[in-house]
This record gives structure tokens, sequence and C-alpha cells, in this order.
């Protein structure tokens, strides 16, 4: 579909720009009010335990100090920091503002707030900590085989879920291939710490700057916890330094409004880079065995999967990740017969939640990896048994037993494959020296939204300014890859001004209207699709106040140019900032128009990805020397926005694929305390990330979009490692590929001086 | 104790505890929240500042150990004339995303650029490499900086057409 575009598919910054590289943006980090006070949190230095005795005195004579918290003078009321809206499900409630019973290095134990960083920093070495350490459980596996040791009540496998649909293949001339691929857990790493501010307010009530992805998820928490009615309690989206799914979830907002609540000051709660990295949240480990069945030209027949979810000390999302690495799969490949079983289990180890993809980079690494299993038993080219599986346009997902729409993952990997070279490459001889080359393919899929399981929907409101001007009403939440810019770029196509002619800003509980917030890759396909329902009511209310000034029908008037106009008579019309100085006063008061839009359909986004790698055989470590990035993407709005917003998932997943990983040791404790011993990908390191776009705009997303930020990263870590196993000769299947790993994959003897 | 700071081309003149990190001075004293914390070890360099023509990260180096230079944040790279060429190239080729590391790349960037006004894309990316960001995967950044790089200086005050962020291929 070919669409006449003026401004959707062009290039803009993000709409925060001119303020972040003059270092005049307030993010959540930076806010300072009158009389704030600082709070340092004091975190178990065990992985399993009870406390016994907490001895604060000392804290408390430090001059400066305030108060300490801790469960003896805290809630012990349950909740759930993930939960978005109060009647939601698989949001288990089992965690506390402060921890009696401690279930992982990192807990929370006690609290100081003071009148300075310093001194609640110097308060937290002065409490005394007495604790009766019970056994720890670090993995699955044994937190499975000792369910005589729950972690919380009800047992260590809290969660499980099986989806199953269509019927066992029998031919007997079958392949049957397995694979076991290991996920890792890793950490957000967004460069902004974690940080809250809350300041409460003589009525009772409570203001909070959350820098979270949903401020009315924070408000669903807060309130219910504490006890306080809705419209007492007011959350604020403040500017962001990164989350990728890490602030998702409302770590620091309960426990920030609470200790507020008591001191009735100003409190502000800032994580520090180890606090972050040990106390947070990470992608939760994952290990799928998969096991498929399929002819011997490379038709799948069956594939039945079973997965186990670390979920770490608190449940948080992990059961809604696993229910939802169940549903990937059946996006990208048609079989007869899927079973997926799917586990999440309580270990003592960092929490599990969020984070980008919510599943599918971890079943998909699993599922590509696999699929080159099965194209190695067979002897066939990864790219043609992809090509022979894969789903087409309009499909049904057996699944979820909705369209997958306008499903274009096999032109992605036939345009990918030809730009790539991919036939020529792959046929290389990888060498038998020191330096192998390999080269490597995968497909992912994800959503669009949460329609499907929820009554998936957003509201707007979007006025006319007396002089021609726009303002947006809307609960965007910025998370930097520039929502706010995709709204105003959607709402100028329709009205056909400048999007600088707009205004819009981010989310306040108590002035933009409801929605759920920036996750679910559901921004601009929904939160989008918004958008440009509220412009298009909107014109319509500003060609009613033209027809009264202008004395003419409606229908005989049309929108060009910031202006609109009687059709076919050229010399009479009324620009829109005249339209609204006059109605004013004579048609109405305010040009304005509100909408709810309710999402109807969820298709599937695809991105397919080819990566080159170099793998040195002395040391172990990859290189990875090229890559390209296909995406479906439907039609790109901001469309440097959109490249960019691969290359930075590339650059994930590179990680995911060989560096990032965060291990404990026997006693449950974390080695990454930082950057130092957690590698991002520098710029030396990062190959230049060729994109290519799919766009053929043939679903309900405004203007044919579909999402792009998640599905980006989804394929990335088994096109690396596909590479690797292609450059080796290996069958690696356990991420992150470090060199060890892979030296010990190596035989020694192979390799020529 | 006493310190006098010229940071930004003002004198400040300032009271500050011997072991204060120039960070804190910055950040906490002088209101300079451009200055970002993300590590506290000099690992991430968003706390970047270029101290005497060299870039420093801000968090490692002592207050008093910036005496008697010249400290130039990110909130001193706009002058009348307006915002710098870097901080118009990053906001051109979408090099901004979150935000959070892009006070430290530029005053990394802008010291590169001080000692050596046309570098190689290799030296771009090495003098980047103590600047992490988790958004962009640097492509757009070093395409930022190489075009600022490749502008004479007189003509630093007419903003180059977009060419768009990322590439088809």
């Amino acid at each position: 579909m070919t669409q006449d575009l003026q401004y959707v598919g062009q290039t803009y910054p993000v709409h925060d720009a001119p303020q972040k590289v003059t270092g005049e943006l307030v993010y959540g980090s930076d806010i300072e009010l009158h009389g704030m006070l600082y709070a340092k949190l004091l975190l178990s230095p065990i992985a399993h335990g009870m406390v016994t005795s907490i001895d604060s005195r000392a804290a408390e004579a430090l001059p400066g100090v305030v108060k300490v918290f801790s469960h003896l003078n805290s809630p012990a009321d349950v909740y759930c920091r993930a939960r978005l809206t109060p009647e939601q499900t698989l949001c288990p409630r089992d965690e506390t503002l402060f921890s009696e019973h401690v279930r992982f290095v990192g807990d929370r134990v006690a609290a100081v707030v003071a009148t300075s960083q310093a001194i609640a920093e110097a308060a937290v070495a002065l409490i005394d900590v007495q604790f009766s350490e019970l056994p720890a459980l670090f993995t699955p596996e044994e937190a499975q085989r000792r369910d005589d040791l729950p972690i919380h009540p009800g047992g260590n496998v809290f969660f499980e879920y099986d989806e199953e649909c269509g019927r066992p293949g029998e031919s007997t001339d079958a392949v049957v291939v397995g694979s076991t691929t290991s996920t890792p857990r890793i950490h957000h790493a967004a460069l902004e710490p974690h940080v809250c501010v809350a300041q409460p307010h003589s009525t009772g009530g409570l203001t909070i700057w959350s820098i979270s992805q949903g401020v009315y998820g924070v408000r669903t928490v807060v309130a219910d916890l504490l006890g306080l009615e809705y419209h007492h309690v007011r959350v604020i989206k403040a500017p962001m330094g990164g989350s990728f799914g890490g602030k998702t979830e409302f770590i620091l907002e309960p426990v920030t409004a609470y200790m507020a609540q008591k001191t009735r000051r100003p409190i502000k709660l800032l994580l520090d880079r180890e606090e972050c990295m040990r106390a947070t949240m990470v992608r939760p480990a994952t290990v799928s065995t998969i096991r498929t069945t399929c002819s011997p030209e490379g038709q799948l027949e069956n594939m039945e999967v079973a997965s186990v979810l670390d979920a770490g000390a608190y449940a948080s999302s992990t059961s809604d990740y696993a229910v939802h690495m169940c549903k990937k799969i059946t996006k990208l490949y048609r079989f007869p017969y899927y079973h997926h079983r799917s586990q999440a289990v309580y270990t003592n180890t960092p929490v599990a939640g969020a984070m980008r993809g919510w599943g599918a980079p971890e079943i998909v690494a699993a599922l590509e990896i696999h699929m080159d299993r099965v194209a190695g038993e067979l002897g066939m080219d990864p790219v043609e048994l992809r090509l022979l599986n894969l789903m087409h346009p309009f499909e049904v997902d057996p699944v979820t037993e909705m369209s997958l729409g306008d499903a274009r993952v096999r032109e992605c990997l036939e345009r990918g494959a030809a730009a790539f070279d991919w036939s020529a490459r792959r046929q290389r001889s990888p060498g038998s020296g020191r330096y192998r080359r390999g080269v490597g393919v995968a497909c992912g899929a994800h959503k669009n939204g949460m329609f499907g399981k929820f009554a998936e929907a957003s509201n707007m409101t979007l006025k006319m300014n007396e002089d021609g001007t726009f303002e947006l009403g809307a609960s965007l939440h910025e998370v930097g890859c520039g929502i706010v810019t995709v709204m105003k770029v959607i709402i100028a196509e329709v009205l056909g001004v400048s999007p600088d002619l707009i205004a819009a800003g981010e989310a306040d509980t108590s002035s933009t209207p409801f929605d759920y917030g920036t996750f679910g890759s559901r921004v601009t396909y929904v939160v989008g699709a918004c958008a440009k329902a509220t412009a298009e009511k909107l014109k319509e209310e500003i060609i009613a106040a033209a027809a009264d000034l202008l004395h003419e029908p409606r229908e005989r008037l049309t929108v060009e140019g910031g202006e609109v106009h009687v059709r076919d008579d050229g010399r009479r019309g009324v620009a829109f900032k005249d339209i609204a100085r006059l109605s004013h006063m004579r048609h109405s008061p305010a040009i304005t128009a509100a909408v709810t839009y309710y999402a109807t359909s969820n298709p599937a986004s695809y991105s397919v990805q080819f990566a080159e790698v170099e793998v040195d055989c002395a040391t172990g470590l990859t290189a990875v020397t090229d890559f390209l990035a296909v995406g479906d993407v439907g039609q790109a709005i901001n469309r440097g926005m959109v490249h960019a917003q691969f290359q930075g998932a590339v650059q994930m997943g590179i990680g995911y694929a060989l560096y990032e990983h965060v291990d404990v040791d026997e006693f449950g404790r974390s080695g990454v305390d930082g950057f130092k011993n957690y590698h991002i990908v520098n710029a030396p390191d990062m190959p230049d990330i060729k994109v290519l776009l799919i766009e053929h705009s043939g679903d309900d997303g405004p203007f044919g979009a579909k999402s792009v930020g998640e599905i980006a990263t989804v394929p990335t870590a088994p096109a690396v490692i596909n590479a690797v196993n292609h450059a080796l000769g290996t069958s690696l299947s356990d991420l992150p590929a470090t060199p060890e790993k892979i030296l010990a994959a190596l035989n020694p003897g192979e390799v020529e001086a | 104790m006493r310190l006098l700071l010229n940071v930004n081309g003002m004198e400040h003149e300032l009271d500050v505890r011997p072991t204060a990190r120039l960070i804190d001075v910055l950040r906490l004293q002088l209101g300079l929240t451009g200055v970002k914390e993300g590590c506290s070890e000099g690992e991430c360099g968003a706390c970047t500042v270029i101290v005497d023509d060299k870039a420093v990260d801000s968090c490692l180096v002592l207050a008093v150990q910036a005496r008697g230079k010249k400290v130039l944040t990110v909130e001193g790279l706009a002058d009348d004339d307006g915002l710098d060429l870097l901080q118009r190239m990053f906001i051109e080729h979408g090099a901004v995303q979150c935000g959070f590391c892009t006070p430290g790349m530029l005053m990394s960037a802008k010291a590169l650029l001080m000692a050596d006004p046309h570098p190689t894309e290799e030296a771009i990316r090495l003098a980047l490499a103590g600047n992490l960001c988790r958004c962009t995967g640097y492509t757009t950044i070093v395409a930022a900086v190489r075009s600022a790089s490749e502008q004479p200086a007189e003509s630093s005050s007419t903003p180059p057409a977009l060419d768009g962020a990322g590439r088809d291929v």
C-alpha cells in the first residue's frame, strides 16, 4: 500500500532533544524539593534468612537522621509491584515494604531517612542487623527438588502454564531433533539509576515523581498499599534515563511514598549503581528444551517445548512472562501440533521481571538455535528451512486464535538474505586457522499491544489553541525512543500542519487521561491509533467551526496546509489560526476532541536478522563484524528513530548473546556490582548495523505502523549464536557464548598455531 | 575549604569539603545537573566534563584537583549565538534518545575535536569508548561527531539538511 504522506515517515529528533543536549532537562535523579530528605536502603547481605534483631540506636543518634524504617515499624501487607490495575490477574502479592524474611542478597531490610545523602549513607552503616540464616536455593532445579524449603508459602514452583494446539502427527519417516537452550539473567543497565521522589501533602495525599513506564499502575500499587483514595495520589512521569523494562515495575515507589507519608517530608530515594545491579530487577534466566519432528524435506510436524523461568526471590511479572513465552513460536512457524509447558520458579536470587521483549528474546533464542540444529540434521540451508515453514500474511495464530495481520516475515527473510548476500557468505568456508568467520540468521516475532487479554484502549484529548496551535492531553511515558514525537507526527499528518505546532507532554494522573503506559509493544499501534482518531475528530470540529464562519455546508469543505477551503473554490478559505481566534467567541470557546480508542486487532511484528562474526579460537573472543536487521514495521512514523531503535536493540542483543550475565556465587551474591564487571558493548566494539524496513502498512495501526522497540531485539542473540556455531562447527546453546564456553566447545588440537 | 573554580567561563568562590568529588560540587553546589551520575566509578562516562582541554570523569576527581583549571560542562557548550555544532549534530542525527549519556558523550566528543578537528571514524569510536550508551548502538552518535568534524567552523551557524538517523541498505 503506497500512501501519500507529508510528515509520517520522515526523521525527527526526540521531542526533548534540545533540553537533553544542553543539560537543561530535569531527570528524576535531578529533582530537588524544598525541605527534601534523602533515603538510603539497607539491603540484605544474605540470600535467605530471618531478621532476628535490628539495632538502629546508633544510626538514630547521628545528627541529621530523621527516621529509620524496617519491618518493625512498617506494614506487613503484601503487594505485587507489577500490578497495573486493581483486578489484574497473574500478580501474586508476595512482597512487603521491608522484609523480615529476606529472600535474596539485595532484599530491603531497612532504610534511613536523613537531611543529606551523606548522612543517610553514614547512618545505614551504623545499623546492626542480626539474621538467622535459612538454606538458600539458587537454581530452579534445586528449588523444584527442595519443595520442603519453600521460599514463599505455597511452594517454589508458583506458576505453571500449558499451551496445546493441533493434533500430533505420526509420520513414520519423521526426523526427530532435540535441543536445550539456556538464556542468562541479564540487567537492563539503563544509564540512569532507579530513583523516586515523593512529597506528602497536608490533605493526606501524595505527589510522586516516578521514572516508571506507567503512572496509573504506580497509583494502583501505592494507593492500595497505603490505603489512600486514588484521587489523593498524584503520580507524575518524570524524565528518565532509559528503562528497557527495568522501570516498568514499581520497585521504589511504594517504599518512598510510605516513608514520605510517615515523615511528612518530601523524600528522594536514589539508588547507586551497585544497588541497581543487585536490588532492582533482571531478565529471567530461562532454560527451554525443544523437541521437534519434521519430514525429511524439512516440513515441521510436531513441536514440544518445556520452559523453566527463574523468577528470583519475588514473583513480580514472571507468571505473565511464562504465559507469553508460549505465545511466540506459533506466530513464526506453521506446523500441525504444538505443546508448550512453562513454569516459573522462586529462587534466592535477584528478582526477575519485565525486560524488553517480555519472553520473546528468551524463547526465540531457544527456537532459532533449534532451527539451525534441525537444518544441520537435514543438511539444509537455514534460510531454506525457515522459508519452508514460516507463516504467510493473514494466517491465524493457532494459540491466540487471532489473525497475524499483514505478517511479512517471509519477505523480511527473502529480502534480507538477498541484501546480506546470504547464500554466498554461508557457503564460504569459515577457515581453519585462529580466526574463523561465520554467518547466522534468526527470525523473531512479537505482538502489538494487549488486545486479546485486556480491554486494550487509550484515551486522549486534543485542543486547538486560540492562535491555531495544538495541545495533546495524553498519558505518554517517554522512555527515550521518541513516543512523544511519534504522537505529534501522527497528529500533524492528520491535520496537515507541522509537528512543531503541536505540544505534547508526559503523563500526570491528575491531568492526563488514563492509559496503561509504555510497554507491551502497544504505544505506536494502540496509543498512536488513538492519537490519529483524536486528530481526526478534532479535524471534524475544525471543519464544523469553519462551516459556521464561511456559511458553507461541511461537505463542501476540505482541509489543507493549515486552512479549511471551500472545495472547488480556491479563493475561499479560512486559516486554522483564524478559525481558532474567531470561533472562540462566535462558535465555541474551545475546539477540542476527546476520544477513547479501542484496539480490535493484535497483529504480529517481525524482525529477521543476519550476523557475521569472527571468532578468535585462541582467546575465544567473538567480534560481530557485520549485521543486518530487517524489520516488518508496517510503516515507519519517525524513520530515523526506527533505524536507531534497531541499532540499539541489536547492541543489547549482542550483549545477550556474548557478554552479559548476572550469576550468583555459592552464597547467592552476584558478581556484578557495576559496569566494571557487567560488559555493555561500547562504541569501538559495535559494528555498523544496517537496517532494512519492510513497510506494507496493512494493519490497524496509525498509517499502518506496527511495533518496533521490542521486536527489534528479539532475534539478535540467536542470529549471533548461529553465526558462532557456523564459524566453529559447534552447537553452543548456553548463552552468553563467553570466551570460556567457546574455548571449552572447541577441540584445542584442532586449532592451528 | 575555600576553592576558586572556573566553570564554564565563570569564576566561583566555593566552600568545599577536601574530599568532595568534582561531580558533587558541580551538581549540588553549582546546580549543573547536566553532569549525570550513572555509575560513580568511571565506567559509564555520563559525568564527563572537560578540565583544561581533557575529558575527565568528574566522579573520579576531587573538586580541589580542578583548582586553577578551566572546567567545561555541557551547560557551557552553547553560547549566546546558540547551540554548539556538536549539540546541533546530535539533535539532527537522532543521536539523542533517553539522553542520559548525551552530556558525557558531547564532552568526550568536544575534547576529541579540540585535539583533533578531523578524526578518523576509529578515533571517534575510541574517544567514546568510555561513554556507554544503552539506547542507540552508537551509530547515530558516531555519525553526529563525524558530521561535526566535517564542517568548517565558520559555517557552524548553518544547520545542514537532515540526512536521516539511520540508513537503508
